[in-house]
């Protein structure tokens, strides 16, 4: 028991690499990192820092080149590996996750087809699972590994990229699937994610890879907040402390805005975008409206007073008053 | 496509097999009516008798044994190496088998294979052919880790041991030269008793061993980090399972030749009918499958005239080739 809490692994002076030929590629320095029970850890860094590596590593699937790995449970993973099999139903592929409890002929217990159960129904599944493989969306592919993984009743995850070329919708609905299991079931799971958005509003703790090969813990916000990210990804456009694309006020116009809530804030949005300065003291004025059937918005400046219904129009004005 | 119940599947092949197995025993350049076969069967007096004893049991007994242990070879290959494309033929077995076969029919001479003589010797030569090219896939396979490096491996040993054979075959005498064609066409109505025995005993042990392996099996379509971290020792696996294909296609080739066509497509027929991936139904489905086709292939094959026979070969590629060639069309696509 350490002061934060239950450590679910540890690594002691862990190198992580390959062997090609007779060289020895290490790709950090030795590691000596934790997990915490119940704790939801994104892993970032830039391709082929060797997230991968490390991931298949800790899972056992790798030797390590030094050190080593010390589990306090065992360990269910989702890798990027592509599979074979696309007569395979999803059932069938979620009764894989109780292989490490079956005999050699694969006999199923009441146990088995209930954690299979429960797996299809945490990802949403239950409908389709008889469904082959290869009729299933990347989406719902990437869901029926998880449950997988779940079915086979672990108290730690690691996943390699699980969200990586799916739709916003699917990535959040996974994301919010990882910190509901970390949450409500206890579960300790580590996650190599690109999605740094997706990762600072979800994670409890971020490992990020550094070009120095090191791995830096912390909270998301900490490391914001420190610049560590912006070291790390060498950010191009995206400033990270607000959250947003950096936009150029290139039309050199300011303009005063006053309102509440998402409309205030979307206005902003589109006004920053279209290369306005918003500032608190301007002669034009722009004022969101909140009305029982909707927004919209009011422009006051030299001779216009005019209120319009949607964002496009303001904007076309606004344009106007220019030339 | 609809789910076929596995069960039901099982059963119609079994019941196929009961068929054709009669059908195959009762035809001939004899013709005997199902009854007096039956008769026969539980006597050993009469003409009857003896043809199903001496010909025809034999001729049958060993199309089941071959189709099963071709076709089980088959999916085990094509799991093991994750490629719908692989076959028994395909890591080199079977042209290693012929490389030696064509060394002794050919150039028994100069080769130093004429010591193998007798009735055995060309199942002998063919054993330490699939044997030698086997030892060195399992060589190779030490330092190659890609199962695809292997197959193309495989494949390259094919080739060369075929470009042997094709010099063997330039340089050889008209009467060698037959001998060893006629070998090349397959054959399953040349076995003795004894030589049955010593294949039915390889053939079981290797399909009641790959029934053992269905965990191992299933987990290697899931690929190799998948499978190690579902505790699948999965280098004993591919050990065990390149042993015990190189096994019954061994023994399969030595004693009929190289039988095209089986290890490739009863496999995916089989899929065709029973849309799985699970070996604990296909294994028993593909080997209860290889069996019914090879018997169906050699009626086919005694049927026109009646008298003449044609090569098993010829048989078993033009329905073959045709079947997977329209189910790749219907399917537009083929997997493992």
């Amino acid at each position: 028991m350490s002061e934060q809490g239950n450590i679910a692994l540890h690594t002691t002076n862990l190198h992580v690499g390959y062997k090609k030929g007779h060289q020895t590629q290490v790709l950090f320095e030795p590691l000596n990192i934790q997990l915490i029970q119940g704790e939801l850890v994104c892993f970032m860094g830039s391709n082929g820092v060797g997230k991968t590596t490390l991931i298949k590593t800790l899972a056992g699937i790798y030797p390590p080149l030094g050190g080593s790995v010390t589990h306090q449970y065992p360990v269910a993973i989702v890798l990027t590996d592509k599979i074979s099999g696309g007569l395979m139903t999803v059932r069938d592929l979620v009764t894989y996750g109780r292989y490490p409890h079956l005999n050699r002929w694969l006999t199923l217990q009441d146990q088995d087809h209930r954690l299979i159960d429960n797996a299809l129904r945490l990802v949403h599944l239950q409908s389709i699972e008889n469904k082959q493989l290869n009729q299933l969306s990347d989406g719902q592919l990437q869901m029926a590994m998880i449950a997988k993984a779940l079915a086979q009743d672990t108290n730690m995850l690691l996943l390699d990229e699980p969200t990586a070329h799916l739709d916003l919708n699917n990535r959040v609905e996974i994301m919010n699937l990882l910190r509901t299991l970390a949450r409500e079931e206890g579960k300790t799971i580590l996650v190599a994610t690109h999605e740094l958005d997706l990762a600072l509003q979800t994670a409890d703790k971020i490992w990020l890879a550094t070009q120095d090969q090191k791995i830096v813990e912390g909270m998301p916000e900490d490391l914001v907040l420190d610049g560590t990210f912006d070291r790390v990804f060498q950010l191009k456009g995206f400033d990270l402390k607000t959250g947003k694309i950096a936009h150029l006020p290139y039309r050199k116009i300011a303009v005063q805005l006053a309102g509440v809530g998402p409309e205030f804030l979307w206005t902003k949005n589109a006004l920053e975008r279209s290369g306005y300065e918003i500032t608190s003291n301007a002669s034009i004025k722009i004022l969101v409206v909140i009305h029982q059937e909707g927004a919209s918005f009011r422009i006051e400046a030299a001779g216009i007073q005019k209120e319009f219904s949607t964002l496009k129009e303001l904007i076309a004005v606004l344009n106007n008053m220019e030339n | 496509m609809k789910k076929s119940s596995p069960s039901l599947v099982l059963l119609f092949l079994t019941t196929g097999l009961g068929v054709l197995f009669l059908t195959n025993i009762s035809l001939g350049s004899v013709s005997i009516p199902i009854k007096e076969i039956l008769r026969a069967l539980f006597s050993d007096t009469g003409t009857a008798s003896e043809i199903l004893w001496q010909f025809r049991l034999p001729k049958a007994l060993t199309c089941i044994l071959a189709g099963s242990a071709l076709a089980t070879g088959g999916l085990l290959m094509q799991t093991l190496f994750r490629n719908p494309m692989a076959g028994p033929d395909v890591l080199g077995l079977t042209s290693g088998a012929s490389l030696f076969v064509a060394l002794l029919l050919m150039a028994g001479q100069y080769s130093g294979l004429a010591f193998i003589q007798g009735p055995w010797s060309v199942a002998l030569a063919a054993s330490l052919g699939g044997a030698t090219v086997f030892i060195l896939i399992i060589g190779i396979a030490r330092y190659v880790q890609d199962n695809t490096a292997l197959l193309i491996v495989g494949l390259m040993i094919s080739a060369a041991t075929s470009s042997v054979v094709s010099v063997l075959q330039f340089t050889s005498q008209a009467n060698d030269l037959q001998t060893f064609m006629i070998w090349m066409l397959g054959s399953v109505g040349s076995t003795n008793w004894s030589e049955i025995i010593v294949l039915a005993l390889i053939v079981v042990a290797g399909l009641a061993i790959s029934m053992t392996m269905i965990k191992a099996l299933n987990g290697m379509l899931l690929g190799e980090s998948y499978a190690v971290s579902l505790g699948i020792n999965i280098k004993q696996g591919r050990i065990i399972i390149v042993l015990i294909t190189g096994m019954m296609v061994g023994a399969v080739t030595a004693f009929c030749g190289p039988i095209a066509f089986v290890g490739l497509a009863v496999p995916h027929l089989v899929r065709l009918i029973l849309p799985t991936t699970n070996h604990k139904t296909l294994l028993p489905a593909v080997c209860l499958g290889g069996a019914t086709l090879l018997l169906l292939c050699d009626i086919l094959a005694q049927l026109p005239g009646s008298t003449q026979v044609l090569p098993l070969n010829a048989i078993t590629s033009l329905i073959g080739a045709p079947i997977v060639i329209w189910m790749v069309i219907k399917a537009k696509r083929i997997s493992v």
